[in-house]
């Protein structure tokens, strides 16, 4: 493994870390205060605020650990990056001779 | 007073086993949903009331994980160019109006044959659609396979695209240009089926292919941004009446985020008809699920006579084998997956994304 892939990974690897950690954080705020929040987040109306903005903050936070798990995982789509098309080979020079005109006289 | 009754009942106690089934159908339904575009839902509803949530509060939940997983899944294949935004916005726009005629005729048929009639309608028209679609599809994918895997325009998308309607639009990413007088019927009738049995996906992503002349990848991946728009729309709707259980959502939400990124990753590896055979076979194996559901509404009319404990069998068969049918889904992208990821079966794997894809080196 090259030295670029190998801090390529460790930066994922961090940042999985650091993702993971704060959506973990996120769902131990909730859980840990699942009556009060249900609670405040049914109530309707203007408060339809609450769930709505939570599933964005946790989709980005979630989401983004979710990617960078897979990768670290080596579980990566087929980009333009990831995947090269070997080279076309040149044409090929004509082999044969070219036909030359004899005079036997 | 009814709020009160509402209240009493919507919060179930959570338990180990509860979660990890949400958990666990969440990662499912979102690696279908990441890979065909839609899925999910028609387990996910159903299995929360049998854990015993209330019906409205099941579907709000539901709804309110569908669309930030498909904002999830939809951001990550735009990025593997996947997406036609503006062909996800004109059918997202005229699926709305279509929910707006499925939820009449649903009331319609509510008022005149009540709750049984109601059922009754959901499960024929799951049953009809799933079956002539979902077999035209599995049908298409079979073909394919047959003649090498090569995916092609339809006939009928191809006719449609040479009649010039005004006004006439190019989708870019689609390479399609059609006039949006047959876009909308797509539209509406994605829309219309959404209201009927919450998974609109099942229309969408087919009319796409067969009708716009969209490719299976492009057409699954855009169906994540019609699910996103009428997602929001409809969870916003269901939150102001305060139905939404956060708790239920951000459990599915946690597993759907994970498998709708592993599908949305498994599209560029396999070959593109694999699209078609997951979802043909999905639709097929819910049909017959829920053909198993039709006696009991019949019963509930006075149509026919069936005893209770039969009633009882078939609501368990048509359960199980919805949840089969996801599961035959997933097992079938993991496959594929891992097939494509060996060594000796990368090039032909990737074939319908490298043509796009790949640079000379």
């Amino acid at each position: 493994m090259s030295a670029r892939s190998e801090e390529k990974k460790k930066k994922l690897v961090l940042q999985a870390l650091l993702f993971g950690a704060v959506t973990t954080a996120l769902y131990a705020a909730v859980f840990m205060h699942a009556d009060l929040v249900q609670q405040l987040f049914s109530r309707g109306g203007y408060y339809a605020a609450f769930p709505i903005a939570t599933v964005f903050v946790f989709s980005f936070f979630h989401g983004t650990f979710a990617s960078n798990l897979w990768s670290v995982l080596g579980i990566e789509a087929v980009t333009k990056q990831a995947v090269k098309r070997p080279t076309l080979s040149a044409p090929r020079p004509a082999q044969r001779p070219r036909p030359r005109l004899r005079m036997n006289a | 007073m009814h709020d009160q009754a509402v209240e009493a009942v919507k919060f179930i106690d959570l338990t180990w086993m509860n979660v990890s089934f949400l958990f666990v159908v969440g990662f499912i339904g979102g690696l279908v949903s990441g890979f065909i575009g839609s899925g999910g839902a028609f387990v996910l509803t159903p299995g929360m009331m049998s854990l015993g949530v209330p019906a409205a509060v099941a579907v709000a939940s539901n709804m309110c994980h569908k669309f930030p997983k498909a904002l999830v899944g939809a951001y990550k294949r735009y990025k593997y160019g996947q997406v036609d935004l503006k062909l996800g916005l004109v059918m997202a726009a005229s699926a709305s109006v279509g929910v707006q005629i499925g939820i009449k005729i649903q009331e319609y048929i509510l008022g005149r044959w009540g709750e049984a009639g109601s059922n009754l309608y959901v499960s024929l028209s799951f049953v009809a659609v799933l079956i002539v679609v979902g077999g035209y599809v599995f049908y298409d994918a079979w073909q394919i396979s047959k003649s090498g895997g090569e995916e092609t325009v339809s006939k009928l998308a191809k006719r449609l695209q040479n009649i010039h309607i005004p006004p006439m639009i190019y989708f870019k990413t689609a390479d399609v240009k059609i006039s949006l007088w047959f876009t909308i019927p797509v539209g509406l009738f994605t829309g219309l089926l959404a209201a009927t049995i919450a998974v609109g996906g099942f229309v969408g992503v087919p009319g796409m292919i067969y009708v716009v002349g969209a490719s299976g990848l492009i057409s699954s991946a855009t169906e994540l941004v019609i699910a996103f728009i009428m997602g929001f729309g409809g969870s916003v709707k269901w939150a102001i009446h305060g139905m939404v259980d956060i708790r239920l959502t951000l459990i599915i939400l946690a597993g759907s985020l994970l498998g709708v990124q592993l599908g949305a990753i498994g599209t560029t590896l396999v070959k593109e008809n694999m699209i078609k055979v997951v979802m043909g076979t999905i639709m097929l194996v819910v049909a017959v699920s829920r053909a198993l559901a039709v006696p009991r509404y019949l019963a509930q009319l006075d149509l026919l006579s069936v005893e209770k404990s039969t009633l009882s069998v078939l609501d368990t068969t048509s359960f199980v084998i919805m949840c089969l049918a996801l599961a035959i889904g997933a097992i079938i992208i993991l496959g594929s997956m891992i097939k494509a990821k060996r060594p000796e079966a990368a090039p032909t794997g990737t074939e319908a994304y490298e043509a796009e894809t790949y640079e000379h080196v």
